[in-house]
């Protein structure tokens, strides 16, 4: 027991001076949208995955400890399943859901109520140690793109590709286009609004475009001789090609047009607080309020578009090239800053 | 080729680099020597233009650092301490990321990437992500990155630790012989014995300070020997405990 309490001990140090934005909870366009469009029914199984899914707060502290020094440590069976079944309740969040479970269900509990919160929170917690490719090694094959940009497009994209907001937004794309083909007709605001729900789940991403570029990666983008805005159009270019792919069976340049706002409304916490990303999650935008002000951006944007003319495009490419100006000369400013 | 005049890095009450003065020519292989923290890496940094400095001026091929670093990185080869690789592009991805951008035809990437590839045995590999490569492989695609532009001036943080032996030799065959065409080598390593066999220059850094500088025959004893004397002497403690029956 001695060495299990050491390692929790280790640990509760360990996560405490990693998870120093406790303050901040960061959140996903989509998760925030899907909550308003839900009664009451749904809010609290949302609320939970939420909680466990998408906060950085609720990664798994077990974590912290590399998994090659854990395989080392002399643990006994019965400890290293115990350090399991433990370590999760070094994170607060674990208690938050906890306490917002009891409250949320109280008096009403069912079985299969609970089953399903137990299976999200341990879903949340083993997602880290599934044995999903490291890197982007399903995404060998991603297409060529002319100009000097092109081997940074392909990465962007891989990276892209291995979110669970892509995955998402497929989901919502392919089931739409699907059902448009082979179901009866839909009201065509049916599509703007389809649309939209495709681009706000990609646009959490476009919070932080550098979240999956590593300690390495972003140690390159300084010493490559490239401008500010062009390590960005890169990574734009990556962005709008999935939201115009998504969005051509449904409406899209309202998508299109929703996505040039999502990468300008993105642009600050991307350059200006970028935050690392875990893959096979759902990406962590920089706040709930901030998400709020992005999809609202995008609706606007998107809606303006579908319903009155496509020329409403020109004004969002020009607020995204504004963006892509301004941030790339912060963008310099920050790689000099060291 | 590099110079710099007290140069100097503050982080708080903290003083990373003081007041460092050094003057690197052209063909030298310059080896930059010193303890964990001694301030190795923060220099270098300065030196490429990663790094604004609190105070004083560094000046690579005839630029000013901090006034032209866009141009600066055109000019020079860089291995840092982290790699910077993109675990979302294999081996060769990174070699043509890096033709492209620095404005090499196609054709000439291609042929360059073969033959580094080739030269540093990472041909077998060349197809595998970074993400899933061994220490020793992201270290050789860093160097291979570092030399394919064919820069003026080199800067390799600690090129040969965890690489094999016949990597290591030829990495120094291969910076030897660049040397001898010219191209200055500002490197970075705790393995003195190579650090010995190829430096024309020796510097030396303690807590910030440079405690020696001339060119590597005028050493006066064996590189080892004057580190230990002039940097840091291994004081070795016996551990009573080590290797006795278990408490």
């Amino acid at each position: 027991m001695a060495r299990l309490a050491a390692i929790l001990k280790a640990l509760w140090r360990a996560f405490q001076r990693g998870e120093k934005s406790i303050a901040t909870v960061a959140g996903n366009n989509f998760f925030l949208v899907a909550l308003l469009f839900l009664g009451k029914a749904g809010s609290f199984l949302f609320l939970i995955m939420g909680l466990v899914i998408l906060f950085p707060l609720s990664t798994d502290p077990l974590r912290k400890i590399p998994p090659s020094r854990l395989a080392l440590w002399p643990l006994e069976k019965r400890e290293q399943w115990m350090l399991r079944a433990i370590s999760p309740w070094v994170n607060p969040m674990t208690w938050a859901i906890a306490a917002l479970a009891l409250w949320a269900v109280r008096g009403s509990v069912t079985v299969g109520l609970w089953a399903m919160a137990a299976g999200l929170v341990a879903a949340g917690f083993v997602i880290s140690e599934l044995p999903l490719p490291a890197g982007a090694a399903m995404w060998r094959r991603v297409p060529h793109f002319p100009g000097p940009l092109d081997q940074l497009i392909r990465k962007n994209l891989r990276e892209m590709l291995s979110t669970l907001d892509f995955y998402c937004a497929l989901l919502l794309s392919v089931s739409t286009a699907a059902y448009r083909m082979f179901g009866p007709p839909l009201p065509a605001e049916a599509f703007l609004a389809m649309t939209l729900l495709v681009v706000v789940a990609l646009s959490s991403y476009a919070q932080c475009l550098f979240g999956l570029d590593g300690v390495g990666g972003r140690s390159r983008y300084r010493l490559l001789p490239l401008s500010g805005w062009q390590i960005l159009a890169a990574k734009d270019a990556a962005f709008l090609l999935v939201a115009a792919v998504l969005s051509a069976p449904l409406a899209p340049l309202a998508g299109l047009g929703a996505a040039f706002v999502a990468l300008a409304m993105g642009r600050r916490p991307t350059v200006e607080d970028p935050r690392p990303q875990t893959r096979w999650r759902f990406s962590a935008g920089a706040s709930p309020m901030y998400g709020i002000g992005q999809v609202i951006a995008m609706a606007f944007a998107a809606s303006s578009i579908f319903l009155t003319s496509w020329l409403i495009v020109l004004p969002c490419v020009l607020v995204w090239a504004g963006s892509l100006w301004w941030y790339g000369q912060r963008l310099e400013e920050r790689e000099l800053a060291g | 080729m590099i110079s710099c005049r007290n140069l100097t890095r503050r982080y708080g009450d903290f003083t990373a680099v003081d007041g460092l003065n050094l003057e690197v020519d052209a063909g030298a292989i310059c080896v930059f020597l010193g303890p964990n923290g001694a301030g190795k890496s923060t220099t270098v940094k300065m030196l490429t233009g990663l790094l604004t400095p609190t105070s004083g001026t560094v000046e690579v091929c005839g630029l000013d650092a901090a006034a032209n670093p866009r141009e600066l990185k055109r000019r020079i080869g860089v291995l840092p301490e982290d790699l910077g690789l993109f675990d979302d592009l294999t081996v060769e991805e990174h070699l043509l990321l890096t033709g492209a951008v620095y404005g090499l035809d196609k054709a000439e990437t291609h042929r360059r990437t073969g033959q580094l590839l080739h030269a540093l045995s990472l041909e077998h590999g060349r197809h595998t992500f970074a993400a899933s490569c061994s220490h020793g492989m992201r270290k050789k695609t860093s160097f291979a990155m570092a030399l394919l532009p064919n820069p003026r001036v080199l800067f390799l943080d600690e090129p040969f630790e965890a690489v094999d032996p016949v990597t290591s030799k030829i990495m120094r065959d291969l910076l030897m012989s660049a040397a001898r065409r010219g191209v200055t080598v500002f490197l970075t390593s705790h393995i003195l014995s190579v650090a010995e066999e190829i430096a024309t220059q020796v510097v030396m850094i303690r807590k910030g300070k440079i405690v020696w500088n001339s060119p590597a025959g005028e050493l006066p004893q064996s590189l080892e020997a004057h580190y230990f004397d002039l940097v840091e002497s291994p004081v070795v403690e016996e551990l009573e405990w080590l290797g006795s029956p278990r408490s």
